[in-house]
């Protein structure tokens, strides 16, 4: 039976491979990457990958990996068009973008503004797909663009007023898809397909409605559907759930290098699924030629070590957080007494200073990352040193000084501080109980804060319901890591920095009100968070660079003197086990989730494996 | 009572009875005399016969000593260990065991152990540590150190032997934070060795208390218990456990969550035991002497506790040993699987917790030491109660 099913499955794809190689090649006008400014070398094109993950749900790291976005950073990161041929920004109200001539899906049908128009008009407005309508980066002080069609090749997205978010929306690692495959997705669409297919298919899917269905099998950034076509470097070949999922070359990518020859090098990139404690110990054996995920420093000695045998080297790319590990107090949590501590500046404050976060760099990070507050890296243009040493100093004095003003001044027979509803100021910090390295670091801090009457207790959960309990306000104070743009210019969006999403741990209701754009949640009662929205609402209507530095300078400056959240040690490093046949990865380089998307900053597509 | 008749009495209707009385000696033990050994034997009590046929099995008794050792050394764990088990030594991070050395360049200066020096190798990211074999850090014996709380309570700070202050000791080398492995192992013994014991009392209360419910009353009482019983054995205990110990508030005191997880492994564990009983007092029910018992007016929990579980208690004692390893070995894994005791209570269990990662494996292999008391831990209850059991029924 199984066997049966192979068959027809492999025929199908040699079919599907068969039809596509007809269709197959590089856009008309490629973009051409420029090898030796790159510091790349000439590659042979073959041979596959071989990557570990440990859950289905790590697909969507070949889209950040892969890289390929309308417009998408360079090395200084500056935007350029990847996807697009070019854009013309009229001073960020319109954008006029320009596609390739040629530019072919991986199953070979036109990529044109149709895509564009298809998503917009059926799907971005249709209120079953879209419950809340376009996306927020869509929206300039309220309103939604006005997208003008000027042919096969061109589109133009324009506001009234300034709209700095777009292009950044674009080149996001999880990027804002303002495009679908329409040709493919159009079977599953209410206004395109015929109405008794449709039905039938969602009565054997077993989903609910054709949403559902439109939704299960156009998903981008996800690539679960091996028949949905990308614009990415490989295309998932293998139905999931999967033990051993296979990515092919996208036959019509858009890249090639200097040579002319067509990227990307790799034919094939192959994810073999593995517990993620023991991808570690399967890496330092050799069985994955690339491998960052799931990897951590303190496994570097381990992997440093079997080296030789593997066949591999280690790299040490600085990590692009903002802070290795935070602690977020709740500020909104449903605990009044917690609540009302946490709203007080000086509590947060204490609780910053009342670390030493000295010892924790020696003895968790080696002594190589830097105290600091959860805030910029020294080599974003945005850095500053009061931004970074902001109430981090190791101060016990001064902690008890400001507990004590802060209205804690008892303690119990135990030295522990008492709130001033009478109960014991005992803090549980809940976790996502991922990482060895997060209960380490807590238990030094339990210790430290002995020191100023507050008891620690860990409570690990795990990253979903931590998620779910956050947005509640059910917790008290949670870990989570730093801000994901360490390494953030002017241009990029600062909304890590105020309430925008029920999922910040620091303000989950203030963060909802924005998010739902008042319907949920609560509208932030501290004038210093009112403030940061406010700037975060400024910044999306700032005309130019320098504004858009002004603003990010004074959220900086409030939300690091505010202590916001309570940043640990920055500047760790990411180990990467690079097999020695692999050519094309940089020696050094920046381990970030945005702006260098991983490994898509450094090209994966340029990556090739020597006999 | 039937008087026998025999030649003597006179015959019926003929004059009245002589009175007569023997003149011999009366000899209880006419019929057999026993020498001295047989004495010695058949007057002993069942408890010195128990301990003639335990002395004959010599592991068991080897096995007996090690176990009283380690549950003294449990009353002194802290001044045993050179060092508090929580002190964090920061610039002596995984350093692996050192050696303990009695003679200097030829020259004897009773033990002592070199000096270290640090280097941090930035190539493989490794703290490496090399012996500085000119300086020798001599060891002082029933010393003060680090001052600690003895069982929380009391404040001393002696110890057996110490090193001095800031210089490195490491017998059985340091963890990831730079705490001594000796330290730890000794206080983790506290905690696994008692949790067990504590864990059998509650088990073994509830097994004697519920089975000879059971066994004594049968009909619907029995009935009840088994179905209950049945259907505790048939939940698989490693999610029950994580259940149970999943609804213990994080903010309780590690003292608390200590006691609630041993209650969760005696709560657990006394179904085997009540069948045991169950099934012993149903056959000594029957017994005339309870019969007798009853009869006298006992009530049900006298009878229980004074004629029937005095029957075999030898017996229990003997399985209850058995047990205790399983107690121990049930901390460990919940522990190990981080659902039992958690920092900054220390048990082998939390320690092997923290053991396991491929980096120790490989690089500190010295973390799996409480691996090694475990398994003799483990092996000598085994051997213990094997001891026991045969001694237990000294009349076979």
């Amino acid at each position: 039976m199984t066997s049966n099913m192979k068959t027809i499955f492999s025929s199908a794809a040699a079919l599907l491979m068969l039809a596509t190689t007809a269709f197959a090649g590089a856009p008309d006008e490629p973009r051409q990457l420029d090898f030796d400014n790159l510091e790349k070398e000439i590659g042979k094109r073959g041979g596959s990958l071989k990557m570990l993950m440990a859950k289905p749900k790590d697909v969507r790291w070949m889209t950040v990996y892969s890289g390929a976005r309308l417009v998408a950073y360079d090395e200084t990161f500056q935007l350029m068009p990847d996807l697009l041929k070019s854009v013309d920004n009229d001073s960020n109200k319109s954008f006029t973008l320009h596609l390739r001539k040629g530019h072919k899906w991986s199953d070979g049908q036109p990529f044109t503004t149709e895509d564009f128009r298809y998503w917009w008009e059926d799907v971005a407005q249709n209120e079953a797909l879209s419950k809340g309508g376009p996306p927020r980066e869509l929206l300039a002080a309220g309103k939604l663009p006005k997208v003008e069609i000027i042919d096969s090749h061109t589109i133009r997205y324009s506001w009234d007023t300034v709209n700095p978010l777009f292009l950044t929306a674009l080149a996001g690692a999880r990027p804002m898809y303002i495009y679908m495959p329409s040709h493919f997705l159009k079977q599953y669409h209410e206004k395109y397909a015929d109405a008794g297919k449709l039905a039938a298919l969602v009565e054997s899917e077993k989903v609910q409605n054709w949403a559902s269905l439109h939704k299960r099998f156009g998903r981008q950034y996800r690539p679960e559907n091996p028949a949905m076509p990308t614009l990415q470097a490989w295309m998932n070949t293998t139905k999931l759930p999967s033990e051993r999922i296979v990515f092919k070359r996208n036959p019509n990518y858009h890249r090639v290098d200097s040579e002319g020859t067509q990227l990307p090098y790799l034919d094939e990139v192959i994810l073999n699924m593995a517990s993620s404690s023991i991808i570690a110990a399967k890496a330092g054996t050799g069985e994955s030629d690339l491998q960052a995920r799931y990897v951590r420093f303190d496994n570097y000695a381990f992997l440093k070590k079997g080296a030789e045998d593997g066949g591999y080297k280690v790299l040490l790319w600085p990590s692009g957080r903002g802070s290795e590990m935070t602690l977020l107090p709740n500020l909104n949590t449903k605990d009044e007494g917690f609540r009302n501590a946490f709203q007080d500046v000086r509590v947060r404050r204490a609780l910053s200073m009342g670390m030493d976060r000295g010892e924790i760099n020696e003895a968790i990070f080696f002594g190589l990352g830097r105290e600091a507050s959860n805030s910029v890296l020294p080599s974003s243009p945005l850095f500053k040193d009061e931004y970074a040493d902001a109430w981090i100093e190791y101060d016990v004095d001064q902690a008890n000084e400001l507990l004590d003003e802060a209205g804690f001044d008892k303690r119990n027979d135990d030295g522990v501080r008492l709130m001033p509803d009478g109960r014991p100021f005992e803090i549980i910090v809940e976790t996502a109980g991922e990482q060895s390295q997060e209960t380490d670091i807590l238990q030094l801090i339990t210790d430290h804060w002995k020191d100023i009457g507050v008891k620690l207790f860990v409570k690990p959960s795990q990253r979903d319901i931590l998620r779910g309990r956050v947005s509640n306000g059910e917790t008290v104070m949670s870990t989570w890591q730093g801000l994901n743009r360490g390494l953030a210019t002017p241009e990029m969006n600062p909304e890590e920095l105020a309430p925008v999403s029920p999922v910040q741990g620091q303000w989950p209701s203030w963060g909802n009100y924005l998010a739902s754009k008042g319907a949920a949640g609560e509208k932030p009662t501290l004038p210093e968070v009112a403030r940061l929205s406010e700037l975060y609402q400024q910044w999306r209507g700032a005309a130019d660079y320098d504004e858009q530095s002004r603003i990010w300078h004074e959220m900086l400056s409030i939300f690091t003197d505010q202590v916001y959240s309570i940043g640990i040690v920055s500047g760790g490093l990411q180990p990467i086990v690079v097999s020695n046949k692999l050519r094309n990865v940089p020696e050094e380089g920046i381990w970030s989730f945005e702006p260098t998307l991983y490994f898509g900053q450094y090209l994966p597509d340029t990556f090739w494996l020597e006999e | 009572m039937s008087i026998q008749s025999g030649s003597s009495m006179p015959e019926e209707g003929t004059s009245e009875l002589p009175h007569f009385v023997s003149k011999e000696t009366f000899d209880l033990k006419s019929v057999e005399k026993l020498t001295p050994e047989q004495e010695k034997i058949y007057f002993a009590s069942q408890l010195t016969l128990m301990w003639w046929k335990f002395k004959r099995h010599r592991v068991a008794v080897w096995s007996g000593i090690f176990l009283l050792l380690l549950y003294t050394s449990v009353l002194f764990s802290e001044f045993l260990s050179p060092w508090n088990y929580q002190t964090r030594h920061s610039k002596h991070i995984y350093v692996p065991p050192q050696s303990v050395h009695l003679f200097h360049k030829g020259s004897f200066v009773g033990p002592f152990v070199y000096d270290l020096k640090r280097k941090l190798n930035l190539e493989t990211m490794q703290r490496e540590y090399t012996v500085n074999d000119k300086k020798p850090v001599k060891l002082s014996f029933f010393c003060s150190g680090e001052k600690y709380h003895w069982f929380g309570l009391i404040a001393a700070d002696n110890h057996l032997v110490c090193a001095p202050k800031g210089k490195p000791f490491y017998v059985l080398g340091t963890d990831r934070l730079g705490r001594d492995m000796l330290s730890r192992i000794l206080q983790g013994a506290r905690i696994s060795l008692t949790i067990g014991l504590i864990g059998i009392s509650v088990s073994f209360v509830l097994g004697i208390v519920i089975g000879g419910a059971a066994g004594y009353y049968g009909g619907w009482v029995d009935m009840i218990v088994q179905r209950v019983i049945e259907v505790l054995q048939s939940i698989p205990t490693i999610p029950l456990w994580l259940t149970l110990s999943a609804i213990m508030p994080p903010s309780w005191s590690p003292i608390l969550i200590y006691f609630g997880i041993t209650v969760i492994l005696g709560l657990l564990d006394w179904t085997g035991l009540a069948r045991a009983v169950r099934s012993k007092l149903l056959s000594l029910r029957e017994e005339d002497y309870v019969l007798a018992a009853r009869l006298i007016g006992a009530k049900p929990s006298r009878i229980i506790g004074r004629h029937l579980v005095p029957g075999f208690m030898s017996h229990l004692i003997a399985s209850a040993t058995i047990t205790i390893p399983t107690m121990i070995l049930g901390e460990t894994a919940l522990s190990f699987l981080g659902l039992g005791l958690r920092e900054p209570i220390t048990s082998w269990g939390v320690l092997l917790n923290e053991a396991q990662s491929i980096n120790v494996v490989a690089v500190f292999p010295w973390l799996m030491l409480p691996v090694v008391p475990v398994i003799f831990v483990i092996i000598a209850f085994n051997f213990l109660g094997d001891g026991l059991r045969d001694a237990a029924d000294p009349y076979k």
